[in-house]
């Protein structure tokens, strides 16, 4: 048990000293709320006016841009493992020194899974605290405390986010494209989300379906229920993730 | 003359270059198949999201210099005069990103019957392709760059678009009548942000 401690506290520090990390860190901490604070003005108007008919997702629908934070995050502890470390030695690779310290390939990705999980799920409750507080001193009266089970949800969607990136990188070992692909289709009108319009089947997909453990008001054409969506949710995560594990464990390094 | 004739040969030899553009296209059509499907007759509307494929394009081809082998440093060794060096590099870049850019365009617009926004979208990617590699020199990391210019073409601007919209970079995808001199100037204004960054700073 303290050897896999010490194997999670080194994968901390790795992935603690990237500089693409502390981007993401950086990105999906303070745009959440900084976009809450530059809109609020607009929104309060909207509310008003009766533009946004039901407020009561405000707050926890804007955690969704952050969502760039745990992506990136589950991306680069994979990525940073495979890209080439430095002028000195143009073809070595992080990763054969980390599997010259850890062997075994399966506990260094639940070494790596669970320091991503902490890591992710500590930005997770900081800025779930920021924008829900922020809603509340901006738009205070016109939308209300949302019950604690849905902020976990909320919580839980972005550290399942975070693991999914993870295991999608295992799969391409490249970081750039996953980044690409799930960074596209975070916006507010997502691919995922255009094709809810084409088949109701679209629904299931991870990223709507999760949406949907504490997001009410959303228009999709089929309603999942809280716990339903987050079992979908962490099994799309789960058979990514075993996918991503037998690959791992089988490809040459 | 030379400058340039080995910037086009780096570039056109990427391979993540040519994936890149393959993959962007391959999007692009699908979507303009689905979009027309849908029954939506906007002609820019799948650039919208393809676009990303000129941020990822610029970017690499940008950072692919301070990857790996720090292939700058060779470069530099037969090149040592920095900023006519960045002017070759930014030159070769918008030659080779513009017949694709045009590529892009043409299959987005005219399935839409909208052949006539094609050169304004040409224009519209190419600049995009060159705030990338700014971005992506400024950075020098590949992975970095492309997660800050997608934060903001995807995350940041779209949110702030109804108060700000002709002042972002990407308002022109929209609204070329409203977002072209924001355009202009982010891309002038990173181009040289980044030139004064190449010369100065340590490879």
């Amino acid at each position: 048990m303290t050897a896999f401690r010490h194997a999670v506290r080194a994968e901390v520090r790795k992935l603690l000293g990237l500089p693409t990390a502390w981007l993401g860190l950086a990105a999906g901490t303070l745009l959440a709320p900084a976009i809450v604070l530059l809109n609020a003005p607009y929104t309060r108007r909207a509310i008003a006016d009766g533009t946004i008919a039901d407020p009561s997702d405000l707050g926890l629908q804007d955690l969704g841009i952050g969502l760039i934070g745990p992506m990136v995050l589950g991306v680069v502890i994979v990525s940073s493992e495979y890209t080439s470390t430095g002028p000195d030695a143009p073809r070595a690779r992080q990763l054969t020194a980390t599997l010259t310290a850890m062997p075994g390939r399966l506990r260094l990705l639940a070494a790596k899974a669970a320091a991503l999980i902490l890591v992710a799920a500590a930005q997770a409750a900081l800025v779930a605290t920021a924008v829900l507080t922020l809603t509340q001193v901006l738009l205070g009266g016109h939308v209300p405390v949302p019950a604690p089970a849905r902020i976990a949800a909320a919580v839980l969607y972005w550290v399942l986010t975070a693991l999914l990136a993870y295991a999608v990188t295992l799969i391409t070992r490249n970081g750039v494209v996953p980044l690409t692909f799930l960074i596209v289709n975070s916006t507010v009108v997502s691919v995922s989300y255009l094709l809810t319009k084409v088949t109701d089947l679209a629904v299931y997909l991870p990223d709507i379906v999760g949406a949907q453990m504490f997001i009410r008001t959303a228009d999709f054409p089929v309603r999942v229920a809280p716990v339903t969506a987050g079992l979908v949710m962490t099994g799309w995560v789960a058979v990514l993730l075993a996918v991503g594990a037998a690959l791992f464990h089988r490809r040459d390094a | 003359m030379t400058a340039l004739h080995a910037e086009l040969r780096k570039l056109v030899t990427l391979p993540s270059l040519r994936l890149t553009a393959l993959l962007t296209l391959a999007a692009t059509a699908l979507l303009a198949y689905a979009s027309a499907a849908a029954g939506q007759r906007s002609g820019l509307g799948p650039l919208g999201y393809t676009q990303a494929g000129f941020l990822v394009f610029g970017a690499l081809a940008a950072a692919s210099e301070h990857q790996g082998g720090e292939q700058v440093r060779a470069t530099l060794l037969s090149m040592p005069r920095r900023l006519p060096l960045y002017g070759a590099k930014t030159l070769t870049l918008a030659a080779v990103a513009a017949p694709f850019a045009a590529a892009v365009a043409a299959t987005s617009t005219v399935p839409a019957g909208e052949a006539g926004r094609a050169p304004a979208a040409t224009a519209y990617l190419t600049l995009t392709t060159l705030l990338a590699a700014a971005a992506g020199t400024l950075l020098r990391r590949a992975e970095a760059a492309v997660v800050l210019l997608l934060a903001g073409y995807f995350v940041a601007f779209p949110l702030l678009r109804d108060r700000w919209g002709a002042a972002l970079p990407d308002t022109a995808a929209l609204d070329p009548s409203r977002g072209t001199a924001a355009s202009l100037a982010w891309t002038a204004c990173a181009l040289l942000a980044a030139g004064a960054v190449f010369h100065r700073r340590d490879a």
